[in-house]
């Protein structure tokens, strides 16, 4: 490449490169951005990087360090280098996304109701029983509305033949939307000047979208619902993120310790004494919830929630014992899923998954292992991830020993090529291939929902790796969809 | 409003102030000691004990005070719980709480001001940049209010800031008034001795006994106290007479028009504490009715009341204004 930003950029034809057609020749969405780009110097870009790191750090959207001396703020590292998603190709995610939430908000609905679905086999009954997600307590229950997911995060990657799939379902506690507003701000900062050559959606109307789905499953009876977020404190790592929200919605920003129930209803401390509270976006784990049901050393949970919950008279959003579905052994079944709710095709593609509970799977699993990730069904962020062609033979014996132990805690699924975006690589000071992911942000209310047009890229930094997570160290890009 | 949060803000109202009457006590202090046209003021070891005085923590014993370190504890040091950063630290802690409710500007700025503090070079600082340091959180701390003042919306969640930054104020004017009304005292009883010296055992003369260079000008210390609170220039106005005791004492404590007198203070506090009451009947013992006896007691007092027994009224004001404060936070901040 004759650019000097892009002098060490290597076109690889093994994966889908989401910026170069094929060597040298730019895909047509990327064309004015790159030529943009072009006309900036090496030290141009080092010193908006710096500007955009900055703009992050001004921001307070950082995480701590703990060290043994010190702790230190670190932002979440940024690219400048944006994806851009195009109207038709966005259309297409918006859809399949939204058409899974429904089909895993029916799902939750009939296994904590009739069970259609256990009992005509389409889903294993000991799926369910044997999942720790699963909440007997749920069961007859009607949530608000008959909704579980108000919430959903879908992680989408493009393989290397152009096709998106679904990774995973995030259906607790999705996170990362407050960096999509984030990155927004933080490249109009950084380079304005390339937002009049583009037309794109804004992602600002999430809080607001937000706002009026909690306020459509409102309990029964009341009028003008006063919702919150229950954020575990500020020493989350994703405090920033509930802060922003309850900030973007106008709403107060409440920790367990804010709350009390009183005759099954929930009420804030106030300046002015107690007050009632309607709706509780929860950013706490079910588990933390309500430590007189589920575990009783929790300070984060309410005592007495979970009973004013079943009582109607709050409404929990998500829904507690919604982890059920995400669970990454149920993802298998989604396709299975959507048809016998929805009774239409899904959308997007799921990645072909192993169970390791299946004896022939399981053969499967063991004899190619190397060209599988192993993943284990209930854990999020990139934990325990195994990556088959990464592990020494004495790592791959201690996987097989360990999937043997517990099958049904592990699945496996082929080594998918996750796409390549360019991305600006610090210590190299230009751009290189990276690769990347997509999580969408889907809401779901009674009678409303709404797809964030947008969403978060992320970008694994570490040349070849494949995991994005930010726990692992991942980064993420402004992902621009493309107005008609 | 959140009752813990209410808290929050509160505090960090009082740190962002803290934090700016300590930057200025320091720097007033130190550069006007420079030139200053008599030995005890311009007494290094003078000056960095009404700075200790100041912060809550007087030099004990004979020790001799590095200069050093001394601005270092004062300024940067995280161990000490009365330094600079530490107040930074503190409202930045208590701002990140209450962050739904403040607006994003005031909060970059707040983060701003901390990473600034954070970042600052200890031996720049130490050695050569007090005057840059102390500048800076005066410049500082005047964004947070100006953002306070004019993006925040001016209901609880900003009478609860303001009534932080104002019962501070209060307290830290007198803290500041305390501590050079110490300086003048140390000043003057040095000055006796010197006459008593000079006398060789006669009975202690006035200061006209003294050669011209050895004369105390207490002028100067008055001068100092106002401009430590940034009020030299307007008291010049008001009372167009060189700052002494009565006239300096009356215009930082009784004036009402003087945006840092006590009695201001006490004011804008009664004023923000009613936007919390919600009841109508103030009750005998209640936080407003504390904060209005003491504000009506200073509205209708002369100076020489307080002037002819000064720590009885250093001491009385300041129980009193800790009382309130112990009061809101029962009657709002208890969660």
């Amino acid at each position: 490449m004759n650019l000097p930003l892009f002098s060490t950029y290597t076109f690889d034809k093994t994966f889908f490169d989401e910026v170069f057609e094929k060597d040298e020749v730019i895909r047509d969405v990327y064309k004015t951005l790159f030529q943009l780009y072009s006309d900036h110097t090496t030290d141009d870009f080092k010193s908006l990087n710096e500007k955009a790191k900055a703009s992050f750090f001004n921001q307070g959207i950082t995480f701590q360090v703990y060290g043994v001396n010190e702790t230190k703020e670190k932002i979440f590292p940024f690219d400048l280098f944006p994806r851009i998603i195009d109207n038709t190709e966005w259309e297409h995610i918006e859809r399949g996304v939204l058409q899974r939430s429904k089909a895993l908000n029916a799902f939750l609905w009939d296994i904590y109701h009739e069970q259609h679905i256990l009992n005509e086999g389409i889903v294993p009954k000991e799926m369910i029983t044997s999942s720790a997600n699963y909440l007997e307590e749920m069961i007859g229950f009607d949530p608000p509305g008959g909704i579980y997911n108000h919430i959903s995060g879908t992680d989408l990657i493009k393989h290397s033949d152009g096709n998106y799939y679904v990774l995973e379902d995030n259906i607790r506690c999705p996170s990362g939307v407050s960096y999509v507003v984030c990155n927004r701000t933080a490249l109009k900062r950084a380079l304005f000047g390339v937002f009049d050559q583009y037309k794109i959606q804004t992602v600002t109307d999430y809080a607001q979208n937000l706002l009026e789905i909690l306020e459509t499953v409102k309990p029964e009876g009341v009028d003008n619902p006063t919702c919150v977020v229950l954020t575990p404190g500020v020493f989350n790592s994703a405090y920033y993120e509930h802060s922003y929200l309850a900030k973007g919605m106008g709403v107060e920003l409440v920790e367990g310790r804010d709350l009390f129930v009183d005759n099954d209803f929930v009420y804030m401390k106030t300046i002015n004494g107690p007050k009632r509270v309607d709706v509780i976006y929860r950013r706490v784990d079910d588990t933390f919830i309500d430590p007189d049901v589920f575990r009783p050393d929790s300070v984060l949970g309410v005592s007495g929630l979970f009973g004013a919950y079943l009582k109607g008279r709050v409404c929990l959003v998500n829904a507690p014992g919604t982890g059920v579905a995400d669970d990454k052994a149920i993802y298998t079944y989604v396709p299975e899923i959507i048809k016998y709710y929805l009774k239409e095709e899904p959308i997007l593609k799921n990645v072909h998954t192993y169970h390791c509970n299946r004896p022939t799977d399981m053969e499967y699993v063991l004899e190619n292992i190397r060209n599988l990730v192993i993943k284990p069904v209930d854990e999020s962020g990139g934990y325990g991830i195994s990556i088959g062609n990464r592990l020494t033979e004495e790592e791959i014996e201690k996987v097989k020993q360990t999937i043997l132990k517990h099958p049904r805690k592990y699945i496996a699924q082929p080594i998918m090529s996750l796409s390549q975006h360019a991305t600006y690589i610090e210590d190299e000071e230009s751009f290189e291939p990276r690769h990347v992911d997509l999580r969408t942000f889907t809401l779901l209310g009674r009678k409303k929902d709404f797809v964030l047009k947008g969403g978060l890229t992320r970008v694994a930094l570490k040349k070849g790796n494949l995991v994005v997570n930010s726990s692992q160290g991942g980064g993420s890009k402004d992902t621009w969809v493309l107005k008609k | 409003m959140l009752a813990r949060v209410a808290n929050n803000l509160f505090w960090m109202g009082r740190y962002i102030e803290r934090s700016e009457h300590i930057a200025r006590y320091l720097s007033v202090n130190y550069f006007s000691s420079l030139d200053a046209p008599n030995e005890h003021s311009q007494s290094r070891q003078f000056v960095l004990q009404s700075m200790l005085f100041m912060v809550g923590h007087p030099h004990k014993g004979d020790q001799i005070l590095h200069e050093p370190d001394v601005l270092y504890n004062i300024g940067l040091n995280m161990d000490k719980e009365f330094s600079i950063i530490n107040c930074v630290k503190f409202a930045r802690e208590n701002a990140n709480s209450a962050r739904d409710l403040i607006s994003t500007e005031l909060y970059e700025a707040i983060n701003k001001f901390y990473h600034f503090v954070l970042n600052y070079s200890v031996e720049d600082y130490k050695n050569k940049m007090l005057y840059d340091f102390t500048s800076h959180i005066i410049e500082f701390t005047a964004i947070l209010k100006a953002k306070i003042r004019t993006t925040l919306l001016q209901d609880e969640v900003y009478s609860i800031i303001k009534l932080g930054v104002n019962l501070e104020r209060a307290m830290q004017v007198i803290r500041i008034i305390n501590a050079k009304y110490n300086d003048i005292l140390i000043i003057k009883n040095q000055q006796s001795i010197e006459i008593t010296q000079n006398q060789q055992g006669q009975a202690v003369g006035d200061e006209s006994q003294l050669p011209k260079e050895h004369r105390t000008d207490t002028g100067l210390e008055w001068s100092t106290l106002l401009k430590c609170v940034e009020s030299y220039d307007m008291m010049r106005r008001f009372h167009k007479k060189t700052p002494n005791n009565i006239n300096t004492l009356d215009f930082l404590i009784l004036n009402e028009n003087c945006p840092r007198s006590v009695v201001n203070s006490l004011a804008e506090v009664a004023k923000h504490i009613q936007v919390l009451s919600s009841e109508k009947t103030i009750h005998k013992g209640s936080s407003i009715f504390l904060v209005n006896k003491i504000y009506s007691e200073y509205k209708y007092k002369y100076i020489e009341e307080i002037e002819v027994d000064f720590r009885t009224f250093i001491k009385d004001i300041l129980d009193k204004l800790v009382a309130i404060s112990k009061k809101m936070e029962e009657e709002y901040f208890a969660y």
